[in-house]
This record gives C-alpha cells, structure tokens and sequence, in this order.
C-alpha cells in the first residue's frame, strides 16, 4: 500500500532520518516533492552542511586522489546496486572505445593526409548555410543537422565557429548545455567547450577533442563545410 | 577566467553550494551528504587542473545533476525533483539567499486553508511531533494523521499551480 510507505517516507523526512526506498507510483511525486520543499524551507533550517562533514569529504577525497587505482568508495545505501552497473558498463565502453580508436586511425590515414586532422574535411563538401548571421548574437549556440553532420555554431567575440555535435567517445549526440555554454555528452557525463576541447570526463581514457567544422559568415548567413 | 589554485580550493569554494542545492531537493541530511560526497568523488578527479572556475562550477552542477537523478531512480523509481529548472547562476550566486526555500514554503502555505496550513507549519517548519501537533490543534492524534496527509496532498496542488 503507497499510502503507508509515502506516510513513511514523510515521517522519516520529519525526523531527519534518511528515507527508505519504497516503489513509488505517479501519485506519490507532487506530496513527496512538497514535502521536500517544506522540509528544505524551514526557517534557519538544515541546508547548511555541518563542518565534521565538510572536513571528513576532504580528507577522503586527498586520500583518494592520493590513490588513484582505488575504484571510488559509494556509501550511500542505494550506491552499491549501482556500482555493479557502472562497471559493467565501463568495460563495455572500454572495449569499444579500443575498437573505435583503430577504426578512426584507420581512415584519418587515408582521407585526411595533408589536412588539419582537427577540422572536418570531406571529400566532396560544400558550403551549407545553418543559421541566418542576425539569429546567431554575440554569445549565441544554435545547433545544426544537415543530416550526415550535426553540430554547433557559436559566436564567441565576434568570431564564428563551429564543432562536431557527436561524442568522441562513443557517438552520442552532445547536447547544449545553454547556461554554461558547454556541450554535456548524455552517455558518459563527458563535457566539451565549444571550440571542441574536452572539458571533463570520467572514462578511463580521456576522449579527443570535438572535430572542427570550417565556418564562415557570408551575405548575413552562417555557412560551414560539409557535406 | 580566473582558475582555482588546487583541487581543494574547488571543493572548498563550492561544497557549501553543491550541499545546499541537494539538500533542497532531498529534504534530508543524511542524503544530502551522501549525494554531496558522491559529486566531488566523481567530479574532482577528471578536472582539468587549467578549468576556469565558470567551467569547473558547471561541471560540479552537471555532475549534481546526474547524481540526483541516479539517487530518484534508486529509492524511487521516479524522478520526484531534478536541477532541470535550476540555473548555475541560482547554484552559485555569491550570496546565496536561504530565503528562497522559505518564500516558496510561504507561498505554499498561504494559499492553504487554516488547518492545512497550522499542521504542516506545526510538523515540517516547527518540527512537532504527530501527539505536540494534534495537542496544539486541540484534536486526536489520528485526526492530526489524516489532516495532515490531506493537506500535504493540498499543498502538493498548490505547489503545482505555484510553479507554471
């Protein structure tokens, strides 16, 4: 019966305990999301972290980036079901990404001899309008597909330019992260600017920067070269 | 953009935020750590040393974000909150208003009913106990569960109404 584990979890909330896992159904998310906000709102209430914490987090963090083969310690009740997943899935991504990395070796040798190995070059391009010039201001991302590429055009001091919209990694369409102006890969938390450099991840082998795609600006549009 | 000079100035600088922002969206302490630690122990390690601080504060949020989600999907098995809406800018303001929490508490509770509103002020703000609260509203104590719970569920209406 939810009603009785939703009462629960309430009263746990009440007393500062930490709430069971129980099946929720759709009726229990708005009193429990409620419940969080009242709980959260109580005046001068608990929303600061208590020092022994903050300095105990530090002193586990030095030992483990003192440490480095250590896998990361999850002590959070719910953490060990998903190590087992994250793991599994970290070698999963490992060996295809030892598969991947040959394959693009592979073609980055025959095509793209003589050319920046950074920047998109295809054999027979053109140039593609994406976004009209006076759509894209100064600090402004806009996404683009022209079908065999997706990718994202931006305009950072005055200049244009644009970058693969596609994970080094393992293909996952990167998605713009509009506030920080940063594109997040779905799949593995990865995080590039938009000049293409990488900015974050946490795969065992660092992923190589975003392919550059050669823009332009012309007669009030964006164009860059694809196919 | 200016960057941090070593690891622990990044998490010194920013676990007072991280903390808070998850404890708004989970109620409690122990989790609120919990999900706290597993942030900066996920996020810390991958760092660019050169990331702007603008770039780490964006990484740490994006890595809260996840975190959050995969903690929804574990003790629920759905998503109840989510930084979705939230703004890096609202995470990180150089003054952090503890008010906000509170407007939207207030908010809740004044377009409440007095009795809905007198039970969960009494319960979640001035954290009575089921008996101090049914005592101080002058009903029975199984009364006070079922007020209690209708007027959760009212203020889960109004909270709806309040956030479109």
């Amino acid at each position: 019966m939810t009603g009785r584990a939703l009462r629960r979890y309430v009263e746990d909330l009440l007393h500062g305990r930490r709430p069971r896992r129980f099946a929720a159904t759709g009726d229990d998310v708005a009193p429990l999301r409620t419940a969080i906000t009242l709980r959260a709102g109580q005046p001068g209430g608990g929303d600061a972290p208590r020092a022994e914490f903050v300095d105990a987090l530090q002193q586990r963090l030095a030992a483990e980036l003192a440490d480095p083969p250590r896998p990361p310690l999850r002590t959070a009740e719910w953490g060990l079901g998903r190590r087992g997943v994250l793991v599994g899935a970290a070698a999963v991504a490992a060996a295809s990404a030892a598969g991947g990395v040959l394959v693009e070796r592979t073609l980055l040798t025959d095509d793209t001899a003589g050319h920046d190995p950074d920047t998109l070059t295809p054999t027979s391009g053109g140039w593609q309008t994406v976004v009209a010039s006076e759509q894209l201001p100064e600090g402004g991302v806009r996404a683009f597909d022209l079908g065999a590429v997706v990718g994202f055009v931006a305009r950072t001091d005055g200049v244009v330019a644009a970058v693969s919209g596609t994970c080094t990694h393992q293909g996952c369409r990167l998605q713009l992260n509009a506030p920080s102006r940063q594109l997040d890969c779905p799949c593995h938390t990865t995080v590039f600017a938009l000049d293409g450099e990488l900015v974050a991840h946490q795969l065992p082998v660092p992923p190589g920067p975003l392919p550059r795609i050669a823009t332009r600006e012309v007669d009030g549009a964006v164009q860059v070269y694809s196919v | 953009m200016a960057a941090y000079p070593a690891w622990t100035a990044v998490y010194r600088d920013n676990v007072d935020r991280i903390y808070r922002v998850l404890y708004a969206k989970v109620g409690n302490r122990p989790d609120a750590e919990d999900l706290t630690a597993e942030v900066f122990v996920a996020a810390l390690r991958p760092l660019r040393v050169s990331a702007s601080v603008g770039e780490v504060r964006a990484y740490l949020f994006t890595a809260a974000r996840t975190v959050l989600a995969g903690y929804w999907r574990a003790k629920l098995g759905l998503e109840v909150t989510t930084l979705d809406d939230e703004s890096i800018e609202s995470v990180f303001d150089d003054a952090p208003s503890p008010s906000r929490a509170e407007g939207r508490t207030a908010a809740i509770l004044d377009a409440l009913p007095d009795n809905y509103r007198r039970i969960l002020e009494l319960r979640f703000l001035d954290s009575c106990t089921v008996r101090e609260a049914a005592a101080a509203m002058g009903i029975s104590t199984a009364n006070a569960k079922v007020l209690q719970h209708r007027a959760l569920r009212r203020a889960a209406q109004v909270e709806q109404e309040v956030s479109r």
